[in-house]
């Protein structure tokens, strides 16, 4: 992997990073529980631990060797630290650091911001370790906290969203205990490498456990509604971070062993295409983005080798795009079309909608390089495909009418104020500041992605994507029945998805 | 245990999960759901008691017994045991949580039917 190899700068191990990263993995939790105690400073604590991920994180990047930490026997907690598992550890960072800027002048109670905090530790720790059974701990905690920060405005709404996340959550990870079981009873061990040696159903319902957790394909249904219903900043989270903890998962198991990785990557060409087929034909803003996160995992998993850092900056994007979706005027295309924006807050989108279209000069085009420098050739048409869906769905974002002044001048001058925006605090642009700059940066890592055909790709595919935009997609219309996402259906695919994926192992 | 009784014991454990899941499929009322998903996941701890007891049902305690006594290697395995007890307890909470959103729903859907939920919350 080219990445890692630019930034090990060949530093001596550091000889206290097991201790470190004990003391990181279990920080989250303590400082929530006191945040309970000290309700001042829970915002002061959630901030300091999202950036102690982050340079929990860049230490792992110049540590020369990944760490392995086996806590107690072949039975206990196994952890392992790479720099792939970096990528993921410092998404999770940024976009938690992030969020909590934007929602720092809001009236969250403590409740909120120590859920926050739970929920960064165990997407932490879904990312660190590396045996099935603290896995399925940490991703239950995982979807607790979820839970819990998706029913925070105790509207019937969201609980019932929130209900029907957790719902099929736990559903699918007791499929995935039962595969768990079984790989102990073939290996006596819970370690990921055990998967090898299991028999093939104990894969198939473990990758079903992770499959539907991590929103892929059609399994992947409960997410457009979850992400798209939930209140902004937690929007943000989901889409920039939760659903990752049970990608990276994937990924591992995908370069552990061979079984795994042609079902992987074949999952990632059919959710990138799936996602975006949504995407492009959705009509409400963060609905789109949340079809678009199914398409954007689908890249993830196309190319596992080199998914962290695809992971990062869709992730860093994703948030950004949610933030600032939950500030537009309306969710409705139609409706924005019909009225300006804020110039400062398009000019915002369009640059996160820029790098998510793969345009140079910000992070999207590395990430989109490396992964289909890394593909198989069968994949190749499928993603190219994805790309171009990926620049006409984000071309309707980039034509959207702007150049109003800002909403509080507007109402100064007596001017007809029929345009009504929430009030865009510092918090918001700090959060853009991370984000956004998290993109421009990590720009820079992967700069021998600068030549002339990798540049000119992504220049055709966007300019090929607007050309339907402009010219395809108004002629088409074509309505997508909602069926599928419903309870009883999201249930059932769960069914289809664990027979297939067994003659996928069984083949 | 003989493998006769085992597989037995497995069908019927196996069955529960089924008919679980079943039960999240069929039954119309959300609370019924969350029952039948109880169901399951008491399947899948039964697995876990049954993965377990495979090579014998003796507890794994030293004591002054004398040698012998216990043929070797028919001890329970406490690894399975003792793990799944983390998932009884998540199950546990989770189950509460789900109870909880249920009860809020009730309000404004007496009958608790999921379809007619979604109905009114889907957008």
């Amino acid at each position: 992997m080219t990445i890692p190899a630019a930034l090990s700068l060949g530093i001596a191990p550091i000889p206290s990073l097991p201790a470190l990263t004990i003391v990181w993995i279990t920080l989250p939790f303590a400082l929530g529980f006191l945040g309970y105690l000290m309700p001042r400073r829970d915002r002061y604590f959630a901030f300091g631990m999202a950036w102690f991920s982050v340079a929990y994180a860049l230490l792992l990047f110049v540590q020369p060797a990944p760490l392995e930490l086996r806590l107690l026997d072949h039975f206990g907690v196994s952890l392992l630290l790479d720099p792939l598992t970096g990528f993921f550890i410092l998404t999770n960072g940024l976009v938690t650091a992030a969020v909590l800027g934007y929602c720092w002048q809001s009236n969250k109670t403590p409740f909120f911001y120590a859920q926050t905090l739970m929920l960064h530790g165990s997407v932490n720790a879904a990312f660190a370790c590396s045996d099935l059974m603290s896995l399925y701990v940490a991703l239950e905690v995982l979807g607790v906290a979820a839970f819990l920060l998706i029913a925070y405005p105790r509207s019937d709404r969201a609980i019932w969203v929130a209900l029907r996340y957790l719902f099929v959550s736990n559903v699918v990870m007791l499929f995935y205990l039962v595969g768990t079981a079984l790989v102990y009873q073939a290996n006596h061990s819970f370690d990921f490498v055990g998967l090898r040696t299991a028999p093939p159903e104990a894969i198939a319902l473990v990758l079903l456990g992770l499959l539907v957790k991590a929103g892929i394909f059609i399994s992947g249904l409960w997410l457009p509604l979850t992400h798209s219903e939930s209140e902004t900043p937690v929007s943000a989270l989901m889409s920039g971070v939760v659903v990752k903890a049970s990608v990276l998962p994937l990924v591992r198991c995908a370069l552990l062993f061979e079984t795994a990785e042609p079902i992987v990557r074949l999952f990632g060409v059919a959710t990138a295409l799936f996602g975006v087929f949504y995407a492009v034909f959705e009509k409400d803003t963060k609905r789109m983005l949340a079809f678009h996160t199914i398409s954007q995992l689908g890249f993830v998993l196309a190319a596992p080798i080199v998914a962290g850092f695809y992971a990062l900056t869709h992730g860093l994007v994703k948030s950004a795009l949610f933030l600032i979706a939950g500030n537009l005027p309306s969710r409705s295309f139609k409706a924005l079309k019909s009225q300006a924006i804020w110039t400062p807050l398009w000019v915002a989108l369009a640059i996160a909608s820029f790098s998510i279209s793969g345009f140079p000069l910000l992070s999207g085009f590395g990430a989109k390089v490396l992964t289909m420098k890394n593909l198989e050739a069968w994949q190749v048409i499928g993603m190219n495909l994805a790309a171009l869906g990926t620049a006409t769905s984000f071309a309707k974002f980039i034509f959207l009418p702007h150049g109003l002044p800002h909403p509080s001048r507007l109402a100064l001058a007596g001017q007809p104020g029929e345009v009504i925006l929430p009030s865009l605090s510092r918090g918001f642009w700090v959060a853009m500041a991370i984000l956004l700059g998290g993109l421009v940066v990590a720009n820079g890592v992967y700069y021998e992605a600068y030549t002339w055909a990798n540049v000119a790709k992504p220049l055709v595919t966007i300019a090929l994507g607007w050309g339907v935009y402009q010219w395809v997609l108004p002629r088409l219309s074509l309505k997508r029945p909602q069926v599928l996402e419903q309870f009883e259906h999201l249930m059932g695919m769960m069914v289809v998805m664990l027979v297939a994926l067994f003659w996928m192992v069984l083949a | 245990m003989p493998v006769l009784e085992v597989r037995i014991l497995e069908a019927f454990v196996f069955a529960t999960v089924l008919f679980g899941f079943l039960g999240i499929l069929v039954k119309k009322n959300l609370l019924m759901k969350i029952i039948a998903m109880d169901v399951m996941s008491t399947g899948v701890i039964a697995y876990y008691v049954l993965v377990a007891a495979r090579q014998g049902v003796f507890t794994p305690i030293l004591s002054d017994t004398p040698k012998g006594e216990y043929p070797k290697g028919e001890y329970a395995d406490p690894v399975p045991q003792a793990v799944i007890l983390t998932a009884i307890v998540i199950g546990f909470s989770i189950q509460a949580l789900m109870l909880v959103g249920a009860m809020k729903l009730a309000r404004e859907n007496p009958t608790l039917e999921t379809s007619e939920i979604e109905k009114g919350n889907m957008p």
